[in-house]
């Protein structure tokens, strides 16, 4: 396949979705295996310093015996790197993708060869992510995200940072259905929603209690450790101890520097601090989204806002900062994306959708405010938070909210429903109270509303799947700026 | 108010009252097969183990080992009857735009998945379903949690339902 057409090699990046074949740039090999190679090199390196030492001391002085060695490893050193840069440069070169109107598509692999195409008018998101080392270099890979369960997903890696840039905008407008004249697509204007000084991360990192709970329990058993069996004991309790530091670390890393803009491509998420990342969520492919709180951040009333996106499917090292929308943010804030993933609720003239909001994020059910919310007998299942348990069905959404330590307000469109379904287990069953159960892609939002009266969950599972229905029919296309040209008599 | 005792296990009574017994809705049952095959799965190896306990005490003369064949006696009468329930819980329900799929005895649940939702169906037999006839027919949507899947179905019966849900799920195909 090398021999049918000659891919433009490095090339200058004048039109991205020519419909050709490029290769991704030169370097990637060297970026993607730069943590082995430095490990190797390490160990050759160390090693053949020590066996020089060790043979300089032997001959007692200066003397060249050292170059027998050199003489009898050397060679087998260069094949080695000479076969391991001959595979890496191979791979590379069968790397290549094309970007046409419609599709991208990936051709991979040496042995097994692989290509991949991705629709672009099932595109759920855009990443484009910069580890430090691509940063150096001035490199950046972009994901693509299909709706097509794990590893659906699509990594152009590495490309230049322009190039990736113009890539990630021609891909957005393709999916977004917007035709452009200029050779490369527009980058879409974007205003800020909200941002994360650095102070807040780090106070809203140390009251969040999952934190707190892990760092409390380690130092309690460390002084338990040093006091009853001494300092030996320490050692043993080391890595429970990085454990936290590490998770603590990571979140910080990963959220560094959070920055949510709004643009016609949809929602753009900045963050990282070594990492670089820039994720882009079109419209209408957030599936559902939960405002959160944890206990401790009731004082500043923080929210933290996480959604469900076919495709983020929250695992591998960025699990923790995938699928955040925002990781720590005013109430203000967090509404205000809350808005822009979520613009209509579909409440009934008159209503404040302010208030229905505030009603999901402190309200309970000892003061009436529109949401159905569990029986009293609920309590013997759920002592805590029964009270909060609520569900408020409106024309386009359902809020579903919970949880008394943390608190929590799932939205899902009903457009955006899988399917539903209800539950109940002995107890339950006892107090006449059944789950509510939605259905929505894989992600951190699962909405569920416990223990509703039995009537009250058979009419909503019944009520919401006809929804459900309606809300499908009417959903908007998958290229969201075609409907909005549509809609203003464009062509 | 408080938790009143047992007559909620019986509530069928009122109107719409019962979540898992909703009114117009006709439910197929699955094959009574099922819960032969699951039967003979669970029960065989109890009742060999207690004929073994049984040899041994004669053999033995030893009376205490009777107790324990007899626990695995009672363990089997028990599965059966649990078994038979289990499987007399599963249902499912062809309505115009959806499947309803109903299952458990002490955990109930119900799920609704429209056919627009379904992105593919997958047909698995293994080797004692496929001694006894038997398929099961698994809905797969974008979600992982809409887990819905109907055990024990004739063969017959179940490439009629894949073929169904295939084609109304193709009329009805939404994005997500």
């Amino acid at each position: 396949m090398t021999a049918q057409q000659p891919a433009p090699v490095a090339d200058p990046p004048p039109p991205v979705a020519d419909g050709a074949w490029h290769r991704v740039h030169p370097l990637t090999p060297l970026i993607r295996s730069w943590q082995t190679l430095a490990v190797l090199l390490v160990v050759v390196l160390q090693d053949a310093g020590q066996n020089v030492l060790r043979q300089a001391a032997a001959q007692g002085g200066p003397g060249g015996p050292d170059a027998s060695w050199v003489r009898g490893v050397a060679p087998i050193v260069a094949v080695v790197v000479l076969l391991v840069a001959g595979a890496l440069a191979l791979s590379w070169r069968m790397t290549r993708y094309r970007v046409t109107a419609e599709a991208l598509e990936l051709r991979h692999g040496v042995i097994v060869r692989r290509q991949r195409r991705a629709r672009l008018d099932r595109l759920q998101a855009v990443d484009l992510v910069q580890p430090l080392v691509a940063r150096i270099f001035g490199l950046a890979r972009l994901k693509l995200e299909v709706a097509g369960g794990s590893g659906s997903s699509i990594e152009l890696s590495y490309l230049t940072d322009t190039q990736a840039r113009q890539l990630r905008n021609h891909l957005l407008a393709a999916a977004a259905g917007l035709v452009y004249e200029t050779p490369h697509a527009p980058e879409a204007p974007e205003h800020l929603v909200a941002d994360v000084p650095v102070q807040r991360l780090v106070t809203s990192l140390l009251l969040d209690l999952g934190v707190l709970g892990g760092v409390t329990t380690v130092g309690a058993l460390l002084i338990v450790a040093a006091v009853t069996a001494g300092p030996a004991a320490l050692a043993g309790l080391l890595p429970a101890g990085i454990g936290v530091v590490t998770l603590v670390w990571r979140r910080f890393t990963g959220s560094f520097g959070f920055t949510a803009t709004v643009s016609p491509d949809g929602l753009r998420l900045r963050h990282g601090l070594l990492e670089h990342r820039a994720q882009t969520v079109p419209p209408g492919r957030v599936q559902a989204v939960q405002l959160q709180q944890p206990l401790l951040w009731r004082g500043p009333d923080w929210w933290r806002v996480v959604v469900n996106v076919a495709g983020y499917a929250g695992r591998g090292d960025n699990r923790h900062t995938e699928n955040e929308l925002l990781p720590v943010g005013t109430r203000a804030e967090a509404v205000a994306l809350l808005a822009q993933v979520v613009p209509d609720l579909g409440l009934e003239p008159g209503e404040d959708p302010l208030t229905v909001v505030a009603a999901g994020l402190r309200g309970d059910s000892r003061r009436p405010d529109g949401y159905l919310t569990s029986p009293r007998r609920a309590r013997w299942a759920d002592p805590v938070a029964w009270r909060r348990n609520g569900v408020r069905v409106t024309h386009q959404v359902l809020l579903i909210r919970r949880g008394r330590l943390t608190r929590r307000l799932a939205v899902v469109p009903h457009a955006r429903t899988q399917s539903c379904g209800l539950s109940q287990g002995p107890l339950q069953r006892l107090l006449r109270v059944t789950s509510f159960h939605v259905h929505s892609t894989r992600g951190p939002v699962d909405p569920v509303v416990p223990h509703l009266t039995d009537p009250d969950a058979a009419r909503l599972l019944e009520d919401q799947a006809a929804r459900a229905r309606r809300a499908r029919r009417l959903a908007p296309p998958e290229r969201w700026l075609e409907r909005r040209a549509a809609e203003h008599g464009l062509p | 108010m408080a938790a009143t005792g047992t007559p909620a296990a019986a509530g069928a009574a009122a109107p719409g009252g019962e979540p898992f017994q909703p009114p117009d809705v006709d439910w197929a049952d699955v094959s009574a097969r099922l819960a032969t095959a699951r039967r003979l799965v669970a029960c065989l190896p109890l009742v060999a183990l207690a004929a073994a306990g049984g040899v041994l005490a004669v053999l033995l003369d030893a009376a205490w080992i009777w107790v324990i064949a007899a626990v695995f006696v009672a363990a089997a009468v028990w599965a059966w009857g649990v078994i038979g329930r289990q499987v007399r819980s599963w249902g499912y329900a062809e309505r115009e735009d959806d499947l309803l799929v109903r299952h458990g005895v002490l955990w109930r649940t119900v799920v609704v998945v429209p056919y627009g939702r379904m992105q593919y169906v997958d047909v698995y037999a293994g080797p004692v379903d496929r001694v006894f006839r038997l398929a099961k027919v698994q809905l797969h949507t974008a979600s992982a949690h809409s887990d819905a899947y109907i055990p024990g179905l004739g063969p017959q019966e179940a490439a009629r339902l894949r073929d169904r849900l295939a084609s109304r799920g193709e009329a009805r195909l939404a994005g997500l």
